[in-house]
């Protein structure tokens, strides 16, 4: 098996088209963003279902996770996955909020592994956290920092750092 | 009292002083002059501060070295700590004092000097040996072993060598080794394989150059010399420093002619001849010099490429170059020209046809190896 | 009286690493230490050590020389850019994207600067363009010059000597990018719509002349160790990265490159004017440390190429749109927006969400290196330390994309 890239020809409307058809229900909003990105709005109960299959899409395969970043909105935290179907050569920017006071999502390192790590950082930064996660810790804070500090709300103070 | 004995032990103190001190100086003038050395070949000035062109530069370092703190682990043996340090150095003081370093002058003429050579140069790894044991540290255990291993096999070719140069002067003493090279007659002509041979086991028998990983192993399990700092430390590093001056000493002395030149009696002082001399340190530092251009020019070999370099390559040529010496010097009538030519020849093939068998080796390691896929 | 031998409470890593640790007596397998019994110890290779590049803390759980066990540990140089961000800024972020990955600073700067220009709809002007072609592959000879030297010197003194050669070159080509942006790492170049600075009189003639010599300085460098038997030994077969991990954890660049796929954003997606130009796609069989070193080798020629190529096309114009000061405040309108780039060491981009304000609302950076050092485990395991040593250096990391 080698690596093969673009090997399908869809335009982007299509590639929009046969997601909004295999996901009906779970994606929402689904757009397309020039030259090669499908942006797409995606229940949050759904997620584990929905990478999953996503990743099996007959030509559409989604099998590599970019990233995650978590996006503070106020009254939500999002967190946006961005990932890369090789067949088609495009990517896909799925959106998935979650209320502010219950910020719980399932993990999908199962489905891609890459987002061990991507997870560990969202949780860090953002304090989203993803439920299922292997080793869910935080990566590039110290191990007792209190508080997430790219939410809007944090305000720095000596409690925040117990080590320094 | 009686003043004979006191006066012969006086004597026997005031040489090894001397001979220490010798071989102290000339550690640590090799030290500086490998690392200006390097530096010139990596395009760099290297240490050139501390007295004119930083030749005092080993100096300075030895006296910093001697300010350090001086502890020893715990759990360490505190006899054989101690003692590994300063057993270290034996063998390359004991084989200085039967050099030829001139005409007319050998501060300890052996008859045997070429199996004592071998003999002695065993001191330094029965003390790396025990500085690795005495750590009480299960890695510096294991890099004194690796390191004792790799002595070991590598004296053997060494001795193979010294076995051929034996057989050609028919001698096993070193002024007589030299002067059996008088006019050019040099050994390194006549047997260049030997000679190759003894220089790469040299270098393996001595930690340096490509065969150092026991003592710079991967800076995470360091070798024997972990547990040791300040002055203990700097007695092990001194000794590499000080085994590259004697090995090159020996290798002049058996395979360059020693102290042989132009201009040999020009000037005598009570019987010894001081032009000489000079011609033995000018080869001895070209061949430190070679040693220190061999050590930058090479990526370092991993302990199993080490040993199979010495056991399955290194022991049967050795082998197969006694045979041949011995049978040429038995059979052929003009065993001289006989020696230079089937020298040459041994030397070239192996030269050339080394690197291309363990290139396509590799090649067909390569070639088997799988495409990467899933 | 503090106790100078206390044992600092072990951290996270630690504990995790020593849960996993079993109790039982390995024997020290695959290597001449078999037979002697080992407990599996965990060892820290600190953030400051000679052969992990940059503040990377390893844990290693070693089975007498043979890792079992790596665990990563980062955030020494985090530096919360991505929380500077939203106080600052499009405009005064710049310098700011130029130290996450500081040794590719001008590509990291490009992988910013485009997305904030696709944001504002704007595209630069094809002589920016050009240009920023130009610095960009010029960068990314210098950043592997400084990824290939370090590697080898991890395996040998004759590294060392590399290395200096290595750096020697690489401070023509600084020399170079200081007289176009002012300074030597910190460029502070590209801006929104091009680049701050023309090039100065006489730039051309130089960058070709050193394009001429690059060759043969890049012969220099290979002659030491391409052909070393002792070098093949010790990189080839060791550190496979498989096609099966790329997929898995999102690997890009040399280190994707170098397992046979054709990864790269240049021709994947295609962005400025990459199009037009006529370059290959370096790639490598069998995903071996040999093949990293070799694929970066390739690419620093294919990338004196580009240069000259783009010398040639340099078309005559503005480098800036508008005026030759662009302004100091822009505000992109609402909408998000990724972009990635190909940097010397992978796919690198910003993710930027705008709500319409002077200041970004989030901006998130997507490393190349902080989705390399995931494999980290996988690719370690089984190997004797002096190759975990040889392997990380081949995967080129730098800590500051790493952490931010």
């Amino acid at each position: 098996m080698t690596l093969e890239i673009g090997t399908v020809d869809l335009t982007m409307d299509e590639i929009a088209g046969r997601l909004a058809a295999a996901f009906p229900v779970e994606l929402s909003a689904v757009s397309v963003q020039e030259p090669d990105t499908v942006v797409a709005h995606l229940e949050r109960t759904r997620l584990k279902d929905v990478a999953r299959r996503l990743k099996e899409l007959p030509q559409l395969a989604y099998e590599t996770l970019n990233w995650i970043a978590g996006v503070d909105l106020g009254a939500q935290l999002e967190s946006v996955y961005h990932v890369y179907s090789w067949r088609t050569n495009t990517y896909l920017e799925l959106h998935v909020t979650v209320p502010r006071a219950k910020a719980e999502l399932d993990t999908v390192t199962d489905v891609w592994p890459a987002a061990d790590w991507h997870e560990r950082e969202a949780w860090d930064m953002m304090g989203i956290r993803y439920l299922g996660h292997p080793d869910l810790r935080r990566i590039l804070l110290k191990d007792d920092f209190v508080g997430h500090p790219l939410r809007k709300d944090y305000v720095d103070l000596a409690e925040n750092h117990p080590h320094a | 009292m009686d003043w004979d004995l006191v006066i012969d032990i006086g004597r026997l103190v005031a040489c090894v002083v001397l001979a220490y001190m010798v071989v102290f100086v000339a550690a640590l003038a090799n030290i500086v002059f490998e690392r200006r050395a390097l530096a010139f070949m990596q395009d760099r000035h290297g240490p050139n501060r501390v007295g004119p062109h930083g030749i005092f530069q080993s100096v300075a370092d030895a006296f910093k070295m001697m300010g350090k703190e001086d502890f020893r682990p715990a759990l360490a043996d505190p006899d054989i700590f101690t003692l590994a340090p300063i057993m270290v150095m034996i063998g390359a003081v004991a084989v200085q004092l039967t050099m030829p370093y001139t005409k007319g002058f050998t501060p300890a003429a052996l008859n045997v000097g070429l199996i004592y050579i071998v003999a002695v140069t065993s001191f330094t790894t029965m003390a790396i040996l025990l500085g690795g044991w005495a750590s009480h540290n299960k890695y510096s255990l294991v890099g004194a072993l690796r390191s004792a291993a790799q002595m070991i096999s590598y004296e053997i070719p060494m001795i193979l060598a010294l076995l051929g140069v034996s057989m050609a002067v028919g001698s096993l003493n070193l002024d007589v080794v030299v002067t059996a090279q008088a006019d050019y007659k040099w050994l390194a002509f006549y047997m260049p394989f030997t000679f190759m041979l003894y220089v790469i086991a040299a270098i393996a028998e001595l930690n340096r150059g490509p065969f150092d990983l026991p003592e710079s192993e991967s800076e995470l399990v360091s070798g024997y010399g972990t547990e040791y700092s300040g002055m203990r430390f700097g007695m092990f590093f001194l000794n590499e420093y000080a085994g590259m001056t004697i090995m090159s000493m020996v290798a002049v002395t058996l395979f360059l002619g020693g102290w042989h030149g132009p201009f040999e009696d020009l000037i005598v002082v009570g019987g010894v001849s001081v032009v000489p001399f000079i011609w033995f340190m000018v080869k001895t530092y070209a061949l430190v010099f070679a040693l220190v251009w061999v050590r930058l020019s090479l990526p370092r070999l991993q302990v199993d490429q080490l040993m199979a370099f010495a056991w399955k390559i290194l022991i049967p040529l050795g082998l197969l170059n006694i045979a041949l010496t011995a049978a040429v010097i038995l059979w052929v009538p003009r065993w001289k020209w006989g020696l230079l030519i089937a020298g040459w020849v041994a030397l070239v093939a192996f030269v050339g046809l080394f690197d291309p068998i363990l290139k396509r080796r590799l090649r067909r390691q390569r070639e088997r190896l799988p495409v990467v896929s899933s | 009286m503090p106790d100078h031998f206390a044992v600092p409470e072990p951290d996270e890593a630690v504990k995790l690493a020593l849960r996993r640790v079993r109790e039982t007596t390995a024997v020290g397998g695959g290597s001449d230490m078999e037979g002697l019994e080992f407990n599996e110890v965990v060892v820290n290779m600190g953030p400051q050590h000679p052969s992990t590049h940059g503040v990377l803390r390893l844990v290693v759980t070693l089975d007498g020389e043979l890792v079992k066990d790596v665990i990563p540990v980062i955030g020494y140089l985090h530096r919360c850019k991505e929380k500077l961000a939203e106080k600052r800024t499009y405009y005064q972020y710049i310098p700011i994207v130029d130290r996450t990955e500081y040794l590719a600073s001008m590509n990291c700067e490009w992988g910013y600067v485009m997305t904030v220009e696709k944001l504002m709809g704007i595209r630069p002007t094809r002589r920016a363009e050009f240009i920023r072609v130009i610095v960009g592959e010029l960068m990314r000879i210098a950043s592997h010059q400084v990824a290939v030297g370090t590697f080898v010197a991890d395996l040998s003194p004759l590294g060392t000597a590399m290395v200096f050669y290595m750096f020697r070159d690489r401070e023509l080509i600084l020399d170079l990018l200081e007289e176009v942006s002012g300074a030597r790492m910190m460029f502070n170049y590209l801006r929104f719509g091009g680049v701050r600075y023309d090039l100065p009189a006489g730039w051309v003639d130089k960058c070709r002349e050193l394009m001429k010599r690059m060759p043969k300085l890049i012969d220099e460098y290979e002659a030491l160790v391409d052909d070393n038997a002792i070098f093949l030994q010790r990189t080839q077969g060791k550190g496979v990265i498989t096609q099966q991990d790329i997929v898995d954890y999102g690997i890009t660049g040399p280190n994707a490159r170098a397992s046979g796929v054709p990864l790269d954003l240049r021709r994947t997606r295609p962005y400025s004017v990459y199009p037009e130009l006529d370059f290959e796609v370096c790639t490598a069989a069998h995903g071996d440390v040999f093949d990293r070193y070799r694929v970066r080798m390739d690419e620093m020629r294919e990338s004196v190429k580009i240069v000259e190529q783009c010398l040639d096309m340099l078309p005559r114009g503005r480098v800036q749109l508008g005026s030759l000061r662009a302004p100091y405040v822009i505000t992109p309108p609402p909408g998000s927006c990724y972009v990635g780039q190909e940097n010397p060491r992978g796919e690198y981009g910003t993710y930027i969400v705008s709500d319409g304000s002077r200041y970004p609302y989030r901006l998130k950076f997507r490393d190349p290196c902080f989705c390399n050092l995931q494999l980290f485990p996988k690719l370690l395991s089984g190997n004797k330390i002096a190759d975990a040593v040889a392997i990380s250096g081949s995967i080129d990391l730098v800590l500051g994309g790493i952490d931010r």
